[in-house]
């Protein structure tokens, strides 16, 4: 095949990779748009209306379909992502910070921390009821599964950390003792900033994975639901357009997310600019 | 001239390497020592003991008649300019030359005017002025080099450890920047102990030279004694200037594979193993007819190329036992001549100029 075929078919993969992608993201956010109350969660679109979008926020006169049972669990979802968000990436830093030294048994250490990612959340959300029942603990979302919320994220925070300190140029800490200045002050002073990059990496891994975390959650959790259990609650009953309007919603807060992430990012690209020029001189 | 830093029986081993083999020293305050050593001698390992990035396994380390060893780097006291300069990439040039003097845990300087007094007073003394605001990337080599020299000498350290600061730089540049650091070193006077694997650079610039061998002090002395008397063998091949044989002495007579040397006047130097020096440039080029004086030393070889530097052409020689021999000879004496390949010819010097160890 000669080059420009190549090109093409790659291309022709790339954009069926992107249906595959997002096709089902697109599908939801037309049928957000259904007519209501009377149209259903399918095609065809009866009439184009943001009639779902008012009921989620409350601005449609009384029917029969109730709105969604979701404001307190938004608020406690936030929350616990933000509680999860900051406890993963403080452990998250400090333990890979901890692993720039070999230190005995650190290979262990190293899989005991990463096993939290990788054992089946339905289990360790079972096992976590069972501990909870044993002990005569009450379950909460701000408890038993912010527990497991940490245990589950800090070790994607630890591995982005992992990888930063790898390229982190130990000479310049070095360099910062030997002017007089402690370790402790070093850190915050040479090491904090040129890391942060790989830090605000790390608070997104750990809220984005929290938010919208479902098998832990769902039996660690106790009687008051986080969004995602809410919203899968709602699915038994009956599924009406206004999830996926409100799914709409969700998927626009994390591009807004995203969005300060990467305002934040560039902040710092000059930063990392000058470190990369400066590694090659 | 007082003591400022003393080493006693050093050791420091990575696993089975041994990176410093009882180092033994004592260095004088206000002076410049250059540490000559190959890669792989032990060097920066040296450096870094002292600086207090890495402990060494056995040994005493004594600053200022006080013993350091235990004592964590922000403490020691001892100022350290990186290869990399490692220079802080988050901050100005004023900014990485405040730094030690806001952030240290002694003593530090909060009044702002006095830091910049400080920062403006050293800034002139290495050379930077104008370039106080620019962003430590948006500098040349030799810049960063000074920031990296302002940022530590700024502190006043008792003493600086100077990790071959010029590697970094351009062949132009580091002749400049060694007449520049004797200059700063003098006006500051601290004790600087400048590493580096360049024979001409430790000879130039050390007021004392130490040559490190294999983990070991095997020389310190000044540049004169290093380069005309080297202490050892592997010192006399570290230099990079005497074509040495191995071989033993009978009776007067140093037996090797490449001939038989007839011995002059000096006692032999004491070694591990026996050896014969000469210098490149004690030897001169004859033909092989050309009658030599009763106290010379003459043995034959074919030529192989040369190599033209400027002030100096060096020839190699290949002996009859395949080892090669070098010549140097200075175009100042006599204009240059022209050997035919492979050519036959006599390589004569002196027989007191040689160098015996045995």
């Amino acid at each position: 095949m000669n080059a420009s075929g190549m090109k093409l078919s790659l291309g022709a993969y790339t954009a069926l990779f992107l249906v595959f992608l997002y096709g089902p993201l697109v599908v939801l956010a037309i049928l957000s748009f259904q007519t209501g109350p009377e149209g259903g969660p399918q095609f065809p679109i009866i009439e184009w209306s943001t009639y779902w979008y008012k009921h989620l926020f409350g601005l449609t006169p009384p029917s029969r379909i109730a709105p969604l049972p979701i404001e307190q669990a938004l608020v406690r979802s936030l929350g616990l992502a933000v509680m999860t968000m900051i406890v993963s990436t403080v452990l998250g830093v400090t333990a890979a910070q901890a692993f720039r030294r070999k230190f005995r048994g650190s290979g262990v250490v190293f899989y005991l921390i990463v096993l939290g990612m990788m054992v089946p959340g339905v289990l360790v959300g079972l096992g976590m009821a069972l501990v909870a029942k044993t002990l005569g603990i009450d379950r909460h979302w701000w408890s038993t599964a912010f527990v497991l919320h940490v245990v589950y994220t800090f070790p994607f925070a630890f591995l982005v950390m992992l990888a930063i300190f790898n390229r982190f140029d130990p000479s310049m800490e070095e360099a910062s003792w030997s002017l007089g200045v402690t370790p402790a002050r070093t850190f915050r002073k040479v090491t904090f900033p040129l890391i942060f990059p790989g830090v605000l990496s790390a608070m997104l891994f750990a809220f984005t994975l929290s938010y919208d975390e479902f098998s832990r959650t769902l039996f660690a959790s106790g009687r008051d639901l986080t969004l995602p259990l809410a919203i899968y609650g709602t699915f038994s009953v009956e599924v009406h357009p206004n999830v996926f309007a409100f799914g709409v919603l969700t998927t626009l807060f994390s591009f807004a997310l995203l969005g300060t992430y990467a305002a934040l990012m560039m902040l710092s690209v000059r930063r990392a600019k000058r470190i990369a020029i400066q590694e090659e001189a | 001239m007082s003591t400022v830093l003393q080493l006693k029986n050093i050791t420091k081993t990575y696993g089975d390497m041994r990176a410093l083999n009882g180092i033994d020293l004592a260095l004088p305050g206000d002076a410049y020592i250059s540490l000559l050593g190959p890669s792989g001698s032990g060097k920066t390992t040296l450096l870094r003991v002292i600086a207090g990035f890495e402990h060494p396994d056995g040994g005493a380390i004594l600053f200022d008649g006080k013993r350091i060893d235990t004592v964590p780097p922000h403490k020691r006291g001892i100022g350290f300019v990186f290869q990399n300069f490692a220079l802080f990439p988050h901050l100005s040039v004023a900014q990485n030359i405040a730094f030690g003097l806001e952030n240290r845990d002694v003593d530090p300087v909060a009044d702002r005017r006095l830091v910049d007094t400080r920062v403006r007073d050293i800034i002139s003394l290495v050379g930077l002025s104008g370039l106080e605001g620019r962003a430590v990337t948006q500098i040349s080599g030799g810049q960063r080099q000074r920031v990296a020299l302002a940022r530590t000498l700024v502190t006043e350290p008792r003493m600086v450890l100077l990790d071959e600061p010029l590697g970094a730089l351009d062949a132009n540049l580091r002749a400049r920047m060694r007449a520049e650091l004797r200059a700063i070193r003098e006006r500051c006077g601290v004790t600087f102990l400048h590493v580096t694997g360049s024979e001409a650079e430790a000879l130039a610039m050390g007021d004392t030279v130490l040559v490190l061998e294999s983990g070991r002090i095997a020389q310190s002395a000044d540049s004169d004694t290093v380069y005309n008397r080297p202490a050892s063998p592997a010192v006399a091949r570290f230099l990079n200037c005497y074509n040495l044989f191995p071989g033993r002495i009978e009776g007067g007579v140093f037996v090797g594979g490449s001939g038989q040397f007839a011995l002059g006047s000096a006692t032999p130097s004491r070694a591990a193993s026996p050896a014969y020096a000469i210098r490149y440039d004690r030897v001169s080029v004859r033909p092989r007819e050309a009658a030599i004086a009763e106290d010379e030393i003459r043995i034959e070889a074919n030529f192989v190329a040369s190599e033209y530097s400027g002030a100096a052409v060096n020839s190699f020689f290949a002996l009859d036992d395949g080892r090669v021999f070098e010549v140097e000879s200075h175009l100042s004496h006599a204009a240059p001549e022209t050997y035919a390949e492979q050519g036959r010819y006599a390589l004569v010097w002196k027989r007191e100029d040689a160098l015996v160890y045995a």
